[in-house]
């Protein structure tokens, strides 16, 4: 009995408010270093489930997973997108480094056609990544996917909207992802495990469009003034 | 070995010697019985009648328990078991059960012989050395029988024939001595023989009722009083005059048919013979050496059109455990048309086995490219084969044609272009351009001029512009030629 309060301490399964402890679950890093810090030095949790919340796209949320993707194709791993919103643009994708070998796009049509492709993809050990926008999710279906998350070990990033922050969800690590000032993101750990949640960061997402200049952009009078009001 | 019988003076001189080979003939007493009682999960009594349904040709072990013999009227068999399962007899579908029976056969024995509608033979002298004596080859035959839940009448002889006749006798076993098979044949009644009728009528006339007693007679005498095919036979019997058997070559393709008595009306019915058929087509690829990622399903209906399934794993399979799931959830997915009558089920795409890659130290390369094939095949099987897609740049300037899905296949190599060469663009793009509402609140770069098209007719013309929109989305937008503002992709 006491061997099983050991593990649970140790896996910071338990959360102890006066005790900052760091898992020994495995992760990945996120390869942003100010974000590494913020969550506790380790980064993407593996064989849990991570949640991304934004409302809009294009605010530098797949930027935020690029470094994983890049490092896991390189390494032969699998990444799959499910039901993207958009088209992933595969040019982009080539020039950043990732190897599009090992990209699968799944488009699944029913909810339930979905809940299972996830499931199956997280319990394969060829997946290193899998990138989901489920859409709609009852919490026991979030449940059903931790647990699949569980039988693997590979990271899961699920993008759900905003007003989930408020709801409790089992996933191990929710991100609240807004956009900031000088096209930076700005990420609020809303839960992660094994400590206080809270941390904030802002990451310069400027390089995305190559935009390096930081000071107020030139504006270039462009012909819209004319063409729209 | 010699054939002394004691007890029959001159059987020495008689049985003359001929280079010592060795035939095995199975006989199959009820080939249709069996083949169509394997696939059933609930056993019931069964018969199966003549082509005009009159009467009863054979009758399982169960329907003989409650009275039903062969030979008998089917009304009067259906009056002792109402519930009697009735299959009739075919001669196309006979043919087609036997050669499934050579097909498995030819895995243990190189030579064999067709003999329609129910009888196999087999040279086996040849393989004594390969298996190390003959009990070893009658102990495969006898251990593939009983996999099979085939019911055989075996026996071993000298020539073809004489193995034949023992084991349509019934009265044949395994031996090599040829003594012993002599003495069989020699007690072999006249009417077991298979000379014709009127031969058989004219030996029994003259008093000889045993085989024994016809081959004792001076052969000059026999060709002359009876007729030289009499003599032929006789001497093909004894094995002193060539009996060529046609060679059976197995066909290039592998299929297997199951036949149902009683229709099956859901999917999960199916899955019980398909088992058995999927683990004879495993065995036969694994002698092939072969894999296939191709099956083919055809489900046979009473009044409608066959439905046809073609399955496809992501890669080279054998296994029949893969090929099962990947049918299980083919079937959830599409339900029945009509209640089923027969499957068959066909590979006719082998692939040569891939020597093992050199395993790595934990010896993981091999399993995870195993299951990166299972895991596609299975949501390939679920979603449709068009559900999964890689995508790759393509060379046009155009950026809604600079980029292709393709569906994923097994060792399908992506052309991939130089990505230093590729301009910055965003990781989004939008399913079609989305018209701008709203005036930007910053801008960047731009303007990129993209004209092209003209070639194909689809023609643009655009300035491309990086703009933050209010909500913060950094936005890839263009003009076109008619002063239209869009928005083209997201910079995600």
């Amino acid at each position: 009995m006491s061997e099983l309060l050991n593990t649970l301490m140790q896996d910071a399964r338990v959360w102890q408010g006066h005790r900052h402890r760091q898992t020994t679950q495995s992760s990945e890093s996120t390869g942003y270093q100010v974000l590494d810090n913020q969550l506790g030095g380790i980064g993407w949790p593996k064989g849990a489930l991570s949640e991304c919340l934004l409302n809009v796209h294009g605010i530098g949320e797949l930027h935020l997973v690029l470094p994983l993707m890049q490092r896991l194709t390189q390494a032969g791993k699998t990444v799959f997108w499910l039901n993207p919103p958009q088209t992933p643009y595969a040019p982009a994708l080539a020039r950043e480094g990732v190897d599009l070998d090992h990209v699968v796009m799944i488009h699944a049509d029913d909810a339930n056609d979905f809940l299972w492709t996830l499931e199956n993809c997280l319990r394969s050990p060829v997946t290193g990544l899998v990138l989901a926008w489920p859409g709609k999710l009852a919490t026991r279906d979030v449940r059903r996917l931790q647990l699949a998350a569980e039988a693997g070990s590979n990271v899961c990033v699920l993008f759900r909207e905003q007003r989930y922050a408020g709801q409790n969800s089992p996933a191990a690590l929710r991100l609240e992802l807004t956009p900031d000032e000088h096209q930076a993101l700005s990420i609020n750990v809303l839960k992660r495990r094994g400590s206080w949640p809270g941390q904030r960061c802002t990451l310069a997402m400027a390089h995305r469009a190559d935009l390096t200049c930081q000071e107020p952009p030139r504006v270039i009078q462009g012909p819209w003034t004319s063409g729209r009001g | 070995m010699s054939g002394t019988t004691p007890g029959y003076s001159g059987a020495v001189d008689v049985w003359p010697r001929v280079a010592v080979m060795l035939w095995v003939y199975l006989h199959f007493p009820h080939l249709l019985l069996d083949h169509i009682r394997r696939d059933r999960v609930s056993p019931q009594a069964m018969v199966i009648v003549e082509g005009t349904g009159q009467r009863v040709v054979q009758a399982c072990p169960d329907a003989r328990d409650q009275g039903i013999q062969s030979g008998m009227r089917l009304k009067t068999a259906i009056s002792l078991v109402p519930d009697l399962a009735i299959v009739r007899a075919e001669a196309d579908r006979e043919a087609r059960i036997l050669e499934d029976q050579a097909r498995w056969l030819y895995r243990y024995v190189a030579h064999i012989a067709l003999v329609p509608p129910n009888g196999l033979l087999a040279e086996i002298s040849s393989l004594q050395k390969l298996y190390g004596g003959l009990p070893a080859v009658w102990q495969t035959i006898d251990q593939a029988l009983n996999e099979h839940q085939l019911t055989a009448w075996v026996a071993t002889g000298h020539s073809p024939l004489a193995a034949r006749l023992l084991a349509r006798a019934g009265k044949g076993e395994y031996t090599a001595d040829k003594g012993h098979i002599l003495r069989a044949l020699e007690q072999l009644p006249l009417t077991d023989a298979e000379f014709d009728d009127k031969t058989c009528t004219h030996l029994q006339r003259l008093g000889l009722n045993t085989l024994g007693e016809v081959v004792a007679l001076p052969a000059p005498e026999l060709a002359r009083r009876l007729s030289p095919e009499t003599l032929a036979h006789i001497q093909k019997i004894q094995g002193s005059r060539p009996d060529p058997q046609t060679p059976w070559q197995p066909p290039h393709s592998f299929r297997q048919q199951a036949d149902f008595i009683q229709e099956i009306e859901h999917s999960q019915g199916l899955l019980f013979p398909l088992q058995r058929m999927l683990s004879e087509l495993e065995e036969d690829l694994c002698w092939r050496q072969q894999d296939t990622d191709t099956l083919f399903l055809v489900l046979q209906h009473r009044h409608e059109e066959d439905t046809r399934l073609r399955l496809r794993t992501a890669g080279p399979e054998h296994r029949s455990e893969a090929f099962l799931e990947l049918i299980r959830l083919r079937l959830e997915q599409q339900p029945l048309r009509a209640p089923v009558i027969s499957l068959v089920l066909s590979v006719r795409r082998f692939l040569s086995r891939e020597a093992p890659v050199a395993q790595d130290l934990l010896g993981e390369t091999q399993d995870l490219n195993e299951a990166w094939h299972t895991l596609i095949s299975r949501l390939q099987a679920r979603l449709g084969e068009q559900a999964l897609t890689r995508l790759s740049p393509q060379a046009d300037h155009r950026p809604e044609r600079a980029w292709s899905a393709a569906a994923v296949h097994q060792g399908m190599k992506l052309s991939q272009a130089n990505p230093a060469h590729l301009p910055r663009r965003p990781l989004w793009l939008l399913r079609g351009p989305q018209p701008l509402l709203e005036q930007p609140v910053a801008w960047f770069s731009g303007p990129e001029r993209i004209s092209g098209g003209w070639w194909d007719g689809q023609r643009v013309m655009r300035d491309y512009y990086i703009a933050q929109l209010e909500s913060g989305q950094l936005a890839w937008v263009y003009r076109d030629v008619q002063d239209g503002w869009f928005v083209h992709g997201w910079f995600g």
